[in-house]
C-alpha cells in the first residue's frame, strides 16, 4: 500500500508546507514522439500558458493577478528609442530617425501593436523629424512628445501639434530633494501639479513620469501624488486625463510575489490601479536593465496590470538600457498566442540598419545579434541538419528571415560543414547534400586546426571559396548562374 | 581486378594512415583502427570514389568492422550493377 502520509515541502528550509503524498509516475512509452506543440508550435515563439493567476498580500490581504486574461487584454508596447535610447548615444540624424520610425511603423502592423513612440522638441533637428516622421503618414506607432516639467514647455508641444506629451516628474527623495532640490514634498507636488493643470490648458493629455518610483517613499508620495492626479483627471474630458508611467528609473523594480515595497512592482501596480484607481490604459511601465530583469519586468508589468511597456530598440537606453522591443514583442506574441500583424521580419532589417549606422549589436544578442541562432558544437549541428526544430527557439527563417546557422571551427565536424553547405546552396529535404560529399571540406576545416594551428573561426567568405574548390560539380549546379 | 577485401584494406589504410597488415577482418573501425568521427565520413566518401557507387549515408556510417563494410559494399556493388571481384 502506497505511504499515504503527507508530505512537505521547505522554501529555504524554514517552513514546511504540507502537500498532498507523492504521486506515481509510471512511464509513459509511447513510438511516437510528444513535441509539445501546443505549447512549441515552431511558426511561433513558444506560447505563454497560464493555468492559473497569481496571489500576492498585500496590506495583509490576499490578492489575485488574473494571469490568464492578459490574453484578452489590450496590452501594447511603446517606444521611446528617440529620447531615452538617444540619452544613451550621439544624436541621430534625421534621416536615421525617419528611417528607424519607418522600420518600426512596418514592424509595428496595422494593429498598431507598437503604439507610441516619443520625441524630444528641443532642437531644431528635433522638431524636423518628427515631422518628417509624421509626413510617412503612418498611423502607428502615434507620435508624443518629451519635455521637462516645465509649463513653458508646453509651447513646444502645442506648436508641434501633439496630443500627448510626457513629463518628468520625479517621485524618489532622492530626485525630490537631492536632483531638484525641493524644499519639501508638498512644494514639489503643487510644482508638477501647476505643469499638469498647463497641459490641460493646453490641450494636451500629460504623461507623468514617476521617475525612481522603485526606490520612492510609496504611501508618502507616490499614492498622494497619484490621488490628486486621478482627482484633477476628474475634471477633464476622457482624452486628457493624466496617464502615469512607472519609470524603474535604476532597474530596482522586482517581478515576484512576496517582495516589499518600494521595489515590490506587482504591489505598486496594483496599488496605482486597484487603490487609487488608474485604468490600466493609463499606467504604463518603463524599466532599466541594470539587474539583468528588464525584459521580464516589463512582461510582469503587462501581467500585474499595466497595458502598456516602454521599449527603445535593442534595449539601447541610459546606462545598461530599456526593455529591448524585440524581447517585448516576442513575449507579447507568446502571450496573445499569435502574430496580432506584427511583421517581425523588420526586426532583423532593423538590426541590419542599426550596425550600418554604427550601433554595435553583440553577436549573441537574442534574436538580432549575427550569431543569435548560429550553432558551433559539431553534435547540435547534427541536431540542426536532421530537423532544425532541435536547435533552433522559433522558425527563425519565417518570422526573423534569419534560418539557423553554423559557425565553422574545429567543433563544427562533418555535420556543422554539411549544415553549412546546405544552407549555403539552399539545398533542403531530399535536394540536400549528404556529409559523405563534403567529406573533403570537414578535413580541410580539421586540418586548419589540427595541422595549420588555427585558432580563429573559420569565416563565410573562406568557406566559401573552399566550397568552389572542393565541391565544383556542385557549385556549378547551384551557384554558377 | 583486385578482391573486394583486398579494396576495402587498402582504402583504410590509406585513410587512416596505418598498415595494411594492421587491418583484419573483425577489426573495428572506430575501436582498434582509431578512426575518428570525420575519418569515418572520409572513408565513405574514399570507398564511393573507390567503386564508383552511391551509398545511403546512414546505412554507410551504421557500418563498424571490416567485415561487415566489405560485405555492406559487396551487395551496393551488386544493387547498382557495379562489377567487382569478390
Amino acid at each position: 500500500m502506497e505511504d499515504q502520509a503527507q508530505h512537505t515541502v521547505t522554501g529555504g528550509g524554514k517552513k514546511a508546507i504540507p502537500v498532498p503524498s507523492a504521486k506515481n509516475h509510471p512511464l509513459v512509452d509511447a513510438e511516437e514522439p510528444n513535441l509539445v506543440e501546443n505549447t512549441f508550435p515552431y511558426d511561433l515563439p513558444p506560447l505563454i500558458h497560464f493555468e492559473n493567476g497569481v496571489t500576492e498580500v498585500i496590506d495583509g490581504r490576499p490578492v489575485t493577478f488574473d494571469f490568464p486574461a492578459v490574453k484578452d487584454r489590450n496590452i501594447l508596447i511603446t517606444d521611446t528609442t528617440f529620447r531615452d535610447g538617444q540619452q544613451a548615444r550621439p544624436p541621430y540624424t534625421v534621416d536615421q530617425m525617419v528611417r528607424i520610425f519607418d522600420l518600426i511603423g512596418r514592424l509595428s502592423g496595422p494593429n498598431g501593436v507598437i503604439r507610441q513612440t516619443e520625441f524630444f522638441l528641443y532642437t531644431k533637428n528635433d522638431r524636423e523629424a518628427l515631422d518628417r516622421c509624421r509626413a510617412l503618414g503612418r498611423k502607428y506607432p502615434e507620435c508624443t512628445g518629451w519635455i521637462r516639467a516645465v509649463k513653458g514647455d508646453f509651447r513646444l508641444v502645442r506648436e508641434a501639434g501633439l496630443k500627448e506629451t510626457g513629463m518628468l516628474t520625479s517621485s524618489s527623495d532622492y530626485h525630490i530633494f537631492h536632483k531638484l532640490n525641493f524644499k519639501s514634498r508638498a512644494e514639489c507636488m503643487d510644482s508638477y501639479c501647476e505643469v499638469v493643470d498647463a497641459a490641460f490648458e493646453a490641450g494636451v493629455r500629460p504623461r507623468c513620469h514617476f521617475e525612481d518610483i522603485t526606490r520612492a517613499d510609496i504611501d508618502g508620495f507616490v499614492l498622494p501624488f497619484a490621488e490628486r492626479l486621478a482627482r484633477m483627471s476628474e475634471q477633464v474630458p476622457d482624452e486628457l486625463t493624466v496617464k502615469i508611467r512607472l519609470c524603474d528609473t535604476m532597474g530596482f523594480g522586482l517581478p515576484f510575489p512576496g517582495v516589499r515595497l518600494p521595489r515590490s512592482i506587482p504591489k505598486l501596480i496594483w496599488k496605482l490601479n486597484q487603490e487609487i484607481g488608474f485604468p490600466s490604459d493609463r499606467l504604463e511601465w518603463h524599466g532599466h536593465n541594470d539587474f539583468h530583469k528588464v525584459n521580464v519586468n516589463g512582461t510582469a508589468a503587462w501581467l500585474y496590470g499595466c497595458d502598456f511597456v516602454n521599449t527603445t530598440l535593442f534595449g539601447f537606453g541610459e546606462r545598461t538600457g530599456n526593455p529591448p522591443m524585440s524581447g517585448a514583442v516576442f513575449d507579447y506574441i507568446a502571450l496573445k498566442g499569435d502574430l496580432c500583424g506584427l511583421d517581425t521580419t523588420a526586426i532583423t532589417e532593423l538590426a541590419d540598419y542599426m550596425r550600418s549606422i554604427g550601433l554595435p549589436i553583440p553577436d549573441n544578442y537574442p534574436f538580432a545579434g549575427r550569431a543569435f541562432n548560429t550553432t558551433r558544437a559539431g553534435i547540435h549541428a547534427g541536431g540542426l541538419r536532421r530537423d532544425e526544430r532541435i536547435y533552433n527557439i522559433f522558425d527563425t527563417g519565417t518570422l526573423l528571415d534569419r534560418p539557423p546557422r553554423v559557425a565553422i571551427t574545429d567543433k563544427s565536424g562533418a555535420d556543422g560543414t554539411a549544415l553549412w553547405v546546405n544552407e549555403f546552396f539552399g539545398l533542403k529535404g531530399p535536394d540536400r547534400i549528404s556529409k559523405i560529399k563534403c567529406a573533403r571540406l570537414a578535413r580541410w576545416v580539421l586540418d586548419q586546426y589540427e595541422v595549420e594551428g588555427r585558432l580563429t573561426a573559420i569565416s563565410d567568405q573562406e568557406m566559401e571559396a573552399k566550397t568552389r574548390e572542393l565541391l565544383p560539380d556542385h557549385w556549378a549546379r547551384y551557384k554558377s548562374s | 581486378m583486385a578482391t573486394v577485401k583486398e579494396r576495402v584494406i587498402a582504402v583504410t589504410a590509406k585513410v587512416l594512415k596505418i598498415d595494411a597488415g594492421e587491418i583484419g577482418m573483425d577489426s573495428s573501425f572506430a575501436e582498434d583502427l582509431g578512426a575518428e568521427s570525420v575519418q569515418s565520413i572520409e572513408l565513405v566518401a574514399m570507398f564511393e570514389e573507390e567503386f564508383g557507387i552511391e551509398m545511403d549515408e546512414d546505412e554507410a556510417l551504421a557500418v563498424e568492422t571490416v567485415a561487415t563494410a566489405i560485405a555492406f559494399i559487396a551487395a551496393v556493388c551488386r544493387e547498382q550493377g557495379v562489377e567487382i571481384e569478390e
